[in-house]
Parts: structure tokens; C-alpha cells; sequence
């Protein structure tokens, strides 16, 4: 275990991302260029833009490259500055920010602290968020100068502020009736369910895109979609299936992919009641996580299209600090030993019992729906009947059943994947698996009362939550994930998972963000 | 006439009440808050509890199941069927925005499912064991064993990626509902073409046609106006369901062609539990049911006079 940092005066300390090279941010040269002529035409998922007064402008692909967001969350899931052009923590919870004073919205409105006041207490409005914010929370100190102080503590404020969602509007901007923001594309026409047609910023602050207009068409069926992409309908397709990534090459196309930011794994119910109490003990917990041969999984399920789990949440975002954690090795003759050392002897039909209860374990396929993991479940059936083990598939037809059947606790393996979205690596982690508290949030709660370790795991996250340096955040981070990981053996990761995109020869170059709602469409051009 | 209508429309009005609160008790007895659901699907990630009380504070989800039941169905009374819990626009205006959308597709498969399969079912019984009833039997089979999903991506790979003749999906032109329609169309036809064949034949074996037959009736008199005529009775009853499931059941065929109908949308909710979307749905439906089979009502009396005059 380590140090808490709570010996750092945090009037004093700038985070290091804010405070220095900030004119340069991004590679951004602060001059708008003419606007390409190439156009582009992507084929992507199903649209799911809200028209009312919870418009959700973060989501992918719509707007994040109409709206911009305080900071800018890089492929690597570091920060760095976009319309905020340096921060600090003034007081023990308030943030002071400056703001970036060449930028215009896309109507030509200045942007400045009235925009970004206004963008946070709509947040506030609905909820707060993740930012912890009320309508108070916000304060104007000058026209480019703006102090956030939380509801609640949160030291990872910066790191969450990013996140498309928490982008700036101008003052009074209804978004559900129009899009206007300061990022590089502007919306020419919105058509629900069929397309949305963007063009290049000629006033950008940034640097240019490489296309003048995309045109994204929305194809809710992924099949369809590489039909599409075939069929030379588009040019470009987003959120491949890895089961059909071979499609894509065999249909002459090339497939793109980048750097992992979602994740499968599975969860051990380790406070269950009878009939799901296997998980108590910690032989079997051992056992089963050492039976599981990732690499199979990856080559028979996803078709090599994924990588080896090491942690939950991507290995990036850990920093340096990812060598604190590692998945446990793949050992089925050791999986066996511990089994036999802890009482379970092979019984009828090769599966092991002990005091005449046999070792049939049941697992809940899956968050966020049992299609999303494929035929997973089948192979980790096979994998633990090597070692005797026995296990039953539930399969939840969408997310409300499965949830519901979490909190009762009815299930000894949690089959679940997702995504990290912005850059504190302890909000999955804090999210899932700290000990529950009275009158807490009630997803933390559900899933606590299965999966939650106890005082190692919640002292290393609340050391995560009062870190204010990046490096003592992801330490905090990499140390409770191998509490339940390595120590506890509640986690058992088994892929990490990229973003694929089948592209056809009209595309000379796209830069994939590991995270869907975080990626940038200025990196893309067209050949010729 | 009027007052047969008349009577049938006033049906509406139990109907509507009865699967409303059908839709509503299985919607709230399925497990998941909506509220969550609906935040999760918008944010692109879990809610917190703040977010989740401020939702369902907005969705009105914090009153008692009776009492949200029974002001929805006030409401409902006025033309305002709620606001959706997914999309956050009025229900009745999605379904209105949606249905034609629908109806379009639905319809011109129902053309088309009747120009293959009456002509076809009409051959099939005349010749009778001939190569044209050999076809048709086969081409009935394919029909009936071809699902939708499979019947659409072939299509896709002939008319899209091969000839390049149509866009895969999308709804901006007329060119993209041909195959949609066309794969509705080829569901639909394989069952009517073997109920046409088999009416057909019971009819052709029936006294008033052997006597017109021996009278030297035109045997393409004979066919259309005395043995087709009297064999759309059934044939119409059929038409009228299957046009209604074609409406309700399209979704397999709007998801793959993003063709943006009212299959789609319930669906969609179903799995966010939007219960005033589903509700909706269900009344819209409900009456669209009623109203073809009003229609084909009257229509028995158009095809059998006999029918009209045991009306009066």
C-alpha cells in the first residue's frame, strides 16, 4: 500500500497539463485555413440525437466536432487544453479557469464566461452529472476567466470536464432546435435517422480539417453498413463488429483500428446467498481466473480482432503506473491443484464437489447486451468444464434485466463490457466495486453488494479521489484495480477492445480515438 | 351502411381502453427504470442519482402506477399521448411523422405481394399440376422459407453492390423504398399465392361453374367474374391481416434499410421502456386494426352482393 497524498497544498499546485505549452495545444497553429473542397461520406450507427431539453451534444458522431469541450481528451487519455487554456486549484475544491479568447461560435457570437457558465448550469440543471455541479457552482470572475467549484468535492474535475456531454454552448442555445458551437465542423443539415451533413469551420481557431463536408448516413443494421461501405454508398465505416472485421478486408476494403478503450470481463458475485455463495470462497475465485485462456477467446470469439485484458479499464490511462497490474496467467493444471488443495474433488460427469455440493457456478450474460459478447459465454463454459467446473448461461435480453437480476444478486459471474469515456481512471472503478454507503448512489450500491472487496480497495480509491496529480491518481488507480484483480480475484479481464472502421481507397487517412464519443474528424482526408 | 360504421367505430372506444391498460401493466411489470434507461442511452454512460431523481422528477415517474395510468389516459382522451421518455418529442407526433413511413412500404409490398401471388395462385389452380402449379409451388416455398433479414441482404448484394442500381438504406428518395417494399412484397405473397391456388380450386369444383362452364360461358369470364370474384372473400380477410402485421412487423426490415417507420421506433422503446411511446403504439396500432378490418368489412359487400343485401 501507499502514501495518501494529503500533504500537498492544492492552493498552490497547477496541474501540469494546464500550465505550460498551452499556445500550442493539440498542434493547433490558431489559424483557419480555406476549407478543403473533399467531401466525405461515412456510413455510422444507429441516431440517437435527443431533440428535447436533454439534447445530448456529446453523442457520437454528431456533434463532437461541433462542440468543443473545456479540454480536450487525447487518444492516450491524458487532458490537454481546448477552449480552456490553462486551469488551477485555487481553493481545496474550486477550480479557476482561463479561457481561450480567439475562439467564435460558429454564428459569430464571441465565446467567452458567459458561454461557459451557461453550458455548466444547464449540466447543473440536469442533475449535475459527473462534475458534481449546481447551479451555484459556476461563477464569472471575468470575460475569460471562470471558477467551477463542485457540490461535492471532485479533484477530477479537469479530467471529466472533456467529455462531449459538458460542451459549450453560447448563451441561450437550445440545442435540440440547433447546433452551434466553436469546433471545427458546422452543421449544414440535420435529417433524423438518415443523415447529417457537416462542413468545414472557415473561422476555426484551429487548425483546418482535412475534408471540407462529411456527410454521415446512419445504418443501424452493421451488416447494412458494410453493405453500404461495399456498394461505394460511402466512403468510410465506423463501429465494425469484430466478428465481421474479415468482411471488410474481403470485400477489398481496409480496416482501421485504434487504440484499445473498452473492455470485457467478468465479475465474481463474492457476497452472494445461497445457491450463488461459490464466489465467497477464494480458491474458487483463484481457480476460475487462472482456467481462462484469453488468448482463445480473442482468436475463437473475436477473430484476433481484440487485445489480452490486463486491467478493466484501458491500460493508457494508467500511465506508467500500468505495470502495478496485470491479468492472472492462463494455468489450467494450477487451477486444478487449487480446486483439489481447497476440497473440490472431480464428481459425476466431471464436475468437482465438495461436501456433496457440486461446483456449478451460473454466469449472466452480460452488460450491455448478451449479443455484445458474442459466443464468450460458450467458450468460458468450455474453458472451466477443463477444470471441472461447471457453468450454467443466463441470458438477459437487455440491460433492465440484467440489472434487475444484479440487485438481487441471482448470478455468480457477471459477464459485462464498457467503455472509458473521459480521463479519471477511478470513476469505472469507484463506480463498481466501492463498499456501499448509506443513502449512496444506487448503481454503486447494486453492484457493491455483489462485487465490493472492501477496506484495501475503497482506501486506494479514496486516495485516487484527494490525489491531485495525474501520476498519484493513476497509482491510486493501478493499485485498486489490482486489489480486485490480482488480490481479491473479483475482476477476471479478459479483452481489451479497440474501435475498428472499414475504409475504401477514397480515404488517405483517419486517426481513431479510443474513445467513440471523443473522436475528431478533422485528422481525416480524402485521396487525390 | 352508416350505421354499420357507425357501430364498428364506437368498438374504439373498449378497444382503446383495453389495450392501453394491457400495455401499461406489462410495461410496468417488466423490469428497469425508464428513467435510467432513457440517460443512459442520451449521456453514453451509467447516470448518477442526481441526474436519475432529476429525470424521473421530470418524467412524472415519482407518482403511483394507478395515478400515472389514469393521467395518461385524461390526457390520452384530449389527443395527447405523453411525451416520450427516449426521444423527448410528443408520441403522437412521432407516430404521425412515422406511420406514413410505413404505410408506404407496407402498402406497395401489399401490391406487390398480390401482383406475384393472385395471378400466380389464379394459374397454379387452373393448370393443375402443370409446370406453371410446379413453379408456383416452389416459388411459394422459397417465399415462405426465405426470412425477411436474408431476402433484404440479398437483394442489397444484387441491386446495390452488383448493379449498383439502388442505395442500400436510407429514406431521402423514392428509389430507397423498393427494396424494403420488395422484401415485404415476397414475404407476403408466398402464403396468399397458396391460399388463392386452394380457394381457387374449391371454387372451380363448385355446381354454378360447371353449369356456366357447360352454358359455353368465356372462360376468361368465367375466371375473373364468377370464379375470382367469389374466391376474395378469403383472399381479402388474408390481405387485411397480413397488411396489418405488415405494419406492426416491419421492424427486421426498416432496422437493415434504416428506413425510418413505426417497427423501428416500438421496438426501440420496448427496450428503453418508454411507456408512453409503447402505450401510443399500441393505440395507434389497435385502431389501424380496427380500421382495416372495417374496410375489408365493406369491401365483402362490394365483392358479394349477396353480403350487401343481407346488410339492409
Amino acid at each position: 500500500m501507499r502514501d495518501a497524498n494529503h500533504g500537498i497544498d492544492r492552493r498552490t499546485l497547477l496541474l501540469a497539463t494546464g500550465a505550460a505549452g498551452v499556445a500550442s495545444t493539440l498542434g493547433r497553429t490558431a489559424t483557419a485555413q480555406d476549407a478543403p473542397a473533399a467531401s466525405a461520406r461515412i456510413g455510422v450507427e444507429d441516431d440517437s440525437y435527443r431533440t428535447d431539453e436533454r439534447a445530448n451534444i456529446g453523442f457520437y458522431p454528431l456533434n463532437t466536432n461541433i462542440f468543443e469541450s473545456l479540454v480536450y481528451l487525447t487518444p492516450d487519455y491524458q487532458i490537454e487544453p481546448l477552449l480552456a487554456e490553462s486551469w488551477e486549484l485555487v481553493k481545496p475544491t474550486t477550480w479557476r479557469i482561463t479561457l481561450r479568447q480567439d475562439v467564435t461560435f460558429h454564428d459569430g457570437t464571441p465565446f467567452n464566461a458567459d458561454a461557459v457558465k451557461y453550458s455548466m448550469d444547464r449540466i447543473a440543471s440536469n442533475g449535475g452529472g459527473v462534475l458534481r455541479i449546481d447551479e451555484n457552482s459556476t461563477v464569472i470572475v471575468d470575460d475569460f476567466t471562470v471558477e467551477i467549484t463542485p457540490s461535492v468535492t471532485n479533484l477530477r474535475l479537469m479530467q471529466q470536464i472533456g467529455h462531449p456531454n459538458n460542451s459549450i454552448l453560447p448563451v441561450d442555445l437550445n440545442p435540440a432546435e440547433s447546433r452551434i458551437g466553436t469546433g471545427p465542423f458546422r452543421e449544414v443539415e440535420y435529417v433524423a435517422a438518415d443523415h447529417y451533413t457537416v462542413e468545414a469551420n472557415p473561422d476555426y481557431w484551429g487548425e483546418a480539417p482535412g475534408v471540407g463536408e462529411i456527410t454521415f448516413r446512419f445504418y443501424p443494421d452493421p451488416t447494412a453498413r458494410l453493405l453500404a461501405l461495399q456498394a461505394g454508398d460511402v466512403d468510410l465505416i465506423t463501429d465494425v463488429p469484430k466478428q465481421s472485421a474479415s468482411q471488410v478486408e474481403a470485400a477489398g476494403a481496409t480496416l482501421i483500428t485504434g487504440p484499445v478503450g473498452a473492455y470485457e470481463a467478468m465479475y465474481f458475485n463474492i457476497h452472494g446467498e445461497e445457491p450463488y455463495d461459490l464466489g465467497q470462497e477464494p480458491a474458487v475465485r483463484e481457480a476460475v481466473s487462472i482456467a481462462i485462456n484469453r488468448d482463445q477467446v480473442i482468436e475463437s470469439a473475436w477473430q484476433g480482432n481484440a487485445e489480452p485484458g490486463t486491467t478493466m479499464i484501458p491500460p493508457a490511462i494508467l500511465g506508467s503506473a500500468v505495470s502495478l497490474v496485470d491479468a492472472p496467467q492462463y494455468d489450467p493444471d494450477a487451477a486444478r491443484q487449487t480446486l483439489e488443495d481447497a476440497g473440490w474433488v472431480e464428481g459425476e460427469g466431471g464436475i468437482r464437489e465438495k461436501d456433496g455440493r457440486a461446483l456449478n457456478l451460473v454466469i449472466i450474460n452480460g452488460y450491455g447486451t448478451a449479443a455484445d459478447h458474442g459466443s464468450v459465454p460458450e467458450l468460458l463454459q468450455a474453458q472451466l468444464e477443463e477444470i471441472g467446473v461447471g457453468l450454467e448461461i443466463v441470458q438477459t435480453p437487455d440491460t433492465a434485466t440484467y440489472e434487475q437480476r444484479l440487485q438481487v444478486g441471482e448470478g455468480d459471474l457477471w459477464l459485462e463490457a464498457g467503455s472509458q469515456n473521459d480521463g479519471n481512471p477511478c470513476f469505472l472503478p469507484d463506480l463498481l466495486f466501492s463498499t456501499p454507503v448509506e443513502g449512496g448512489d444506487p448503481e454503486s450500491t447494486m453492484y457493491g453488494r455483489a462485487f465490493a472487496p472492501g477496506a484495501a480497495f475503497d482506501a486506494h480509491i479514496a486516495e485516487c479521489r484527494e490525489a491531485v496529480e495525474v501520476e498519484a491518481v493513476q497509482e491510486a488507480a493501478a493499485m485498486a484495480m489490482n486489489v480486485v484483480i490480482n488480490e481479491e480475484r473479483v475482476v477476471i479481464p479478459l479483452c481489451g477492445f479497440y474501435r475498428i472502421m472499414g475504409a475504401s481507397t477514397a480515404v488517405d487517412n483517419i486517426d481513431l480515438h479510443a474513445s467513440g464519443v471523443n473522436q475528431r474528424w478533422t485528422s481525416l482526408t480524402m485521396a487525390g | 351502411m352508416l350505421r354499420f360504421i357507425l357501430h364498428r367505430l364506437v368498438y374504439l372506444i373498449p378497444v382503446w381502453i383495453g389495450i392501453s391498460l394491457v400495455a401499461f401493466t406489462l410495461a410496468n411489470l417488466t423490469p428497469g427504470d425508464p428513467a435510467r434507461l432513457a440517460l443512459q442511452r442520451s449521456l453514453g454512460r451509467q447516470p448518477t442519482a442526481e441526474e436519475t431523481a432529476a429525470a424521473r422528477e421530470q418524467m412524472g415517474l415519482n407518482d403511483p402506477a394507478p395515478i400515472r395510468y389514469f393521467n395518461w389516459l385524461a390526457d390520452a382522451i384530449t389527443g395527447d399521448l405523453g411525451t416520450s421518455y427516449r426521444t423527448g418529442q410528443p408520441v403522437l407526433d412521432s407516430l404521425i411523422e412515422r406511420f406514413p413511413n410505413t404505410l408506404q412500404i407496407a402498402g406497395a409490398g401489399l401490391l406487390l405481394a398480390i401482383a406475384i401471388a393472385i395471378p400466380l395462385g389464379v394459374l397454379a389452380a387452373v393448370y393443375r399440376r402443370s409446370a406453371i402449379d410446379h413453379v408456383s409451388r416452389v416459388v411459394a416455398l422459397l417465399g415462405a422459407s426465405m426470412p425477411s433479414y436474408w431476402v433484404a441482404y440479398l437483394l442489397i448484394l444484387l441491386f446495390s453492390v452488383r448493379l449498383g442500381m439502388l442505395p442500400v438504406a436510407g429514406s431521402s428518395t423514392w428509389q430507397h423504398a423498393v427494396m424494403p417494399a420488395v422484401t415485404l412484397g415476397i414475404g407476403g405473397s408466398a402464403s396468399l399465392m397458396r391460399l388463392t391456388r386452394s380457394e381457387m380450386l374449391e371454387t372451380l369444383n363448385q355446381d354454378y361453374i360447371r353449369t356456366a362452364r357447360a352454358k359455353g360461358l368465356h372462360s376468361r369470364t368465367l375466371l375473373v367474374r364468377h370464379a375470382l370474384r367469389n374466391t376474395m372473400i378469403p383472399i381479402s380477410t388474408v390481405l387485411g391481416m397480413r397488411f396489418a402485421g405488415m405494419l406492426g412487423g416491419a421492424v427486421i426490415v426498416e432496422t437493415i434499410f434504416s428506413w425510418p417507420g413505426i417497427g423501428k421506433l416500438v421496438v426501440d422503446a420496448i427496450f428503453d421502456r418508454d411507456y408512453p411511446m409503447i402505450q401510443g403504439f399500441v393505440i395507434f396500432m389497435g385502431t389501424a386494426f380496427l380500421l382495416i378490418n372495417l374496410i375489408v368489412d365493406l369491401g365483402y359487400g362490394l365483392i358479394d352482393p349477396r353480403i350487401r343485401l343481407a346488410n339492409r
